[in-house]
């Protein structure tokens, strides 16, 4: 039969076939031949019924996920397997968790998201394929193609997992001098850095910028690699001793911040050296070191000078005002806080200007100039009202009308000490209005003109207050 | 004694072969419930199984006794059962055995019994068959037999596919088995299709680094190496090396740390267990002398690896108290070390195995 060509005779072969296996079949056919016939029946089903073939119906049987992890194992990917299918045990086991925390948990299981698969195959599959050849270059970028493609919020263990698998590898690389190994090494700086371990994320960004040093490497947006580093290694250690200074570690913070600024002066970028300068600076106010503190801030002052930057300038006198002040040298506080009013008004910064006001009142109202206090408290009231800012706007609000308070006390007081009738008609007529009470014009001869100045300018911000009738009587 | 007339028996009772289920011409005189059609047959099936299950099949064979009452009828029922599937059990493993030691044809008989077990226990059409078809499929294929191996795997995948819930372990153990056909069929390409199904099952199963994993990666291992993808096949092979290291490294080092506590308490030796069942051993001895044997043929390049493969073989035969075997790879591993001038750090370990088990054999002979 097998002799016989195959297409033409196909239809009366099958016949015959089917005939014989009649139960009315003259003859039983020999086991022997039935078994050869039916590699013809496969053969000519194959040729002329184009059907599924078994791999189609398998992939229409199976999962996604299963399809893609058979299809790397029978070209011997097995380590992309192996890899693979931890991720995936760790990402129901994820999805398991977080069921039990809420009930609409938004992650779809893998198995639903063919696209991320997808690129579970092409690039770990390239990956092993490199690493059999030893090119691990080329399994680095493979990785972190893969480390970029899930750097999005859901997924970012993924990225995390694959950034430990760049590290790893971008050791093995020698010949590029080692700006692999600092790229990864910037990346687990991040991931530290993300996940909150400073210490270690500093030792990471340490590394980096330390292989980066005197290179002019630059990455893929064209940022000087030495300086990526300098700038990551800054804010590791400002929020390093951010953390240190919240426990009163102010000896090591201290340390760490000078550290900062020394590397920052290396990176020859003077706005890190100014900002190091800046955070040492209050480490210093901090730690009670005042004399230290004024130093560091002077230099930040003349650095800010020298850019001139009008904003860090605010900065540096505020926090001189500020260690000024602890060292209760008021004089030259306010002289540096109007400094910075001016300065903040001059460049529209409401929320600096806002802040300088309040601390100038504050000052004024300790030393009892309660008129000075709250004029400047009234600005910064004003100001915080213009920006639309409630919650800062409700604390000036207490400011200013604390301020007022004290002010109309005073004169309050002396209606009621000299006790004579005009007094008593000043203080019923307040009483009645409850509005801004005349001044007394028996004391203070020298403030009067600018009291007077003040409640001609205070008048339309009244209504405002009278919302805090306790204030105002107290 | 042993021979039966056929023509004697009761009209309707018909007595059947064991083995090739022809009408009978004898019967084994020990337990007198078990028939065969000639000679042969009872001798290979004496030979291979039955002379382990001969007095257990008596209960089985033989109608059940007149209970008084319905609960102990029951029982009776109950623990007919309960010897039906601890036959199943046992006929299952000495087939695996023999199937591992290379003895297929043995194995058919233990297997066919196996079968026939589950068939009254469970029903024509259940997956529980599937196990003994694919143990009769491996061994026929073992014998060369691949037409008779495709029918029987035909049957095991029919099953499969009608059954709605199977577990991994099966169907892990039914694509190793068709990919083992194919390989015999020379359809690498198939072959590769089912042995990576393999994997994925018993990955699903067991995890991707256990040790029942390990076959499939072994086989995917030699189709590569017979496509002559040598650098494909040697990290494969790499592959199940570090899986059965880990393995019996862990069983090694929880016996080494038992015995330093405990040697002096009761001054006795401590039982050494490999953890795997008969089969299972027969089946590491399998794939590491084979993985040894390849590398061996290429350890000029490479003598760390062959000398991994040497010392997991070292510690299986250790851990399965074969210490003349353990010994000969030990020193096969020293002499290597030697030859290829390897560090010293290197040759002392593998000292200090070979003392390991000098210290042993002189405490059995004290």
């Amino acid at each position: 039969m097998t002799t016989l060509p195959p297409l033409p005779m196909t239809r009366p072969k099958l016949t015959a076939l089917a005939r014989q296996k009649l139960p009315c079949s003259p003859r039983t056919i020999p086991r022997s031949q039935l078994i050869k016939e039916k590699d013809d029946i496969d053969h000519y089903l194959e040729l002329n019924f184009k059907g599924l073939s078994k791999e189609e119906v398998a992939a229409y049987r199976n999962s996604y996920k299963k399809n893609i992890c058979v299809d790397m194992l029978r070209d011997g990917y097995h380590k992309s397997f192996t890899e693979l299918f931890a991720l995936m045990e760790k990402w129901d086991a994820l999805r398991e968790a977080a069921k039990v925390r809420s009930l609409f948990w938004l992650q779809r299981p893998l198995e639903e998201q063919p696209d991320k698969l997808d690129h579970f195959y092409y690039y770990l599959t390239r990956a092993e394929a490199a690493e059999r050849k030893e090119y691990f270059e080329e399994v680095y970028n493979n990785l972190y193609a893969l480390a970029c493609y899930f750097n999005n919020s859901e997924d970012k263990w993924v990225r995390n997992h694959f950034y430990e698998r760049c590290f790893k590898i971008a050791q093995l690389i020698k010949i590029d001098g080692g700006k692999k190994e600092a790229e990864a090494h910037a990346h687990m700086g991040l991931l530290f850095e993300e996940d909150g371990q400073l210490l270690e994320a500093a030792e990471h960004y340490e590394a980096f910028h330390q292989l980066t040093q005197g290179r002019i490497w630059k990455d893929e947006t064209g940022r000087v690699l030495n300086l990526l580093a300098c700038e990551s290694l800054l804010r590791t250690y400002r929020l390093l001793s951010d953390k240190m200074l919240e426990n009163k570690e102010y000896k090591q913070a201290i340390r760490i911040l000078i550290k900062a600024s020394e590397i920052a002066k290396e990176g020859n970028d003077k706005k890190m050296e100014e900002e190091a300068s800046y955070y040492l600076g209050l480490a210093h106010l901090a730690a009670g070191e005042y004399e230290t503190a004024l130093a560091v801030l002077n230099i930040y002052g003349k650095i800010s000078t020298d850019l001139d930057d009008d904003l860090s300038l605010g900065r540096a006198y505020e926090a001189t005002a500020k260690v000024l002040q602890s060292q209760g040298q008021m004089a030259e506080a306010v002289k540096y806080l109007k400094k910075v009013v001016k300065i903040a008004r001059n460049n529209f910064q409401s929320l600096d200007f806002v802040r300088a006001s309040t601390m100038l009142g504050d000052i004024y109202n300790e030393k009892g100039y309660y008129n000075k206090a709250s004029e400047y408290f009234q600005q910064a009231y004003d100001t915080t009202a213009e920006i639309t800012n409630i919650p800062l706007m409700d604390e000036t609000k207490v400011h200013y009308g604390i301020a007022k308070a004290h002010q109309m006390m005073l004169t309050i007081n002396s209606y009621i000490e000299s006790a004579d009738l005009t007094s008593l008609d000043y203080l019923l007529s307040w009483k009645e209005s409850r509005s801004d009470i005349a001044p007394d014009p028996t004391i203070g001869g020298s403030r009067r003109s600018t009291m007077e100045s003040l409640y001609q300018t205070s008048e339309f911000s009244e209504e405002d207050l009278s919302g805090f009738p306790d204030n105002q009587k107290k | 004694m042993n021979v039966i007339y056929p023509l004697a028996v009761p009209k309707g009772r018909r007595l059947c072969c064991e083995v090739c289920e022809a009408p009978a011409e004898r019967v084994c005189g020990a337990c007198t419930v078990t028939y065969y059609c000639g000679v042969v047959h009872q001798r290979t099936d004496w030979g291979s199984i039955h002379e382990k299950i001969c007095q257990l099949l008596i209960p089985l064979r033989t109608s059940m006794p007149f209970y008084n009452s319905e609960e102990e009828r029951q029982h009776g029922l109950q623990q007919l059962q309960q010897r039906q599937k601890h036959l199943i059990e046992f006929c299952y493993t000495v087939a695996q055995k023999y199937i591992f030691e290379g003895k297929h044809e043995d194995a058919v008989p233990a297997a066919l019994h196996s079968l026939r077990f589950r068939m009254s226990v469970h029903g024509l059409s259940s997956v529980e068959l599937v196990p003994a078809y694919l143990l009769l499929a491996e061994a026929s294929l073992g014998l060369g037999r691949i037409v008779q191996a495709e029918e029987y795997l035909s049957q095991a995948q029919w099953t499969v596919l009608k059954s709605t819930e199977c577990c991994y372990a099966t169907h892990s153990l039914l694509h190793r088995n068709l990919g083992l056909l194919y390989m015999a069929k020379e359809n690498y390409e198939e072959a590769r299709y089912h042995l990576a199904n393999d994997i994925y099952f018993a990955s699903c199963a067991f995890g991707t680094e256990h040790i029942r994993t390990s076959g499939g990666y072994f086989h995917l291992a030699n189709i590569f190496y017979g496509l002559k993808k040598l650098d494909l096949a040697d990290t494969l092979y790499t592959k199940v090396s570090e899986i059965w290291n880990k393995y019996l490294d862990n069983h090694y080092q929880v016996l080494s740390q038992v015995r330093t506590q405990q040697i002096d308490l009761l001054g006795k030796q401590f039982e050494t267990d490999t953890g795997l069942d008969e089969a299972q051993e027969a089946e590491a001895i399998q794939i590491l002398t084979s993985i040894l044997n390849i590398r061996e043929s290429t350890s000029d390049k490479a003598p760390q690896k062959t000398i991994f493969v040497l010392k997991i073989l070292f510690m299986l035969y250790y851990l399965m108290m074969n210490s003349s075997k353990a010994e000969e790879y030990a020193m096969r591993a020293l002499d290597l070390a030697k030859e290829q001038q390897l560090s010293v750090h290197e040759q002392n370990t593998i000292q200090d195995l070979l003392n390991l088990i000098s210290a042993e054999e002189a405490h059995h002979i004290t």
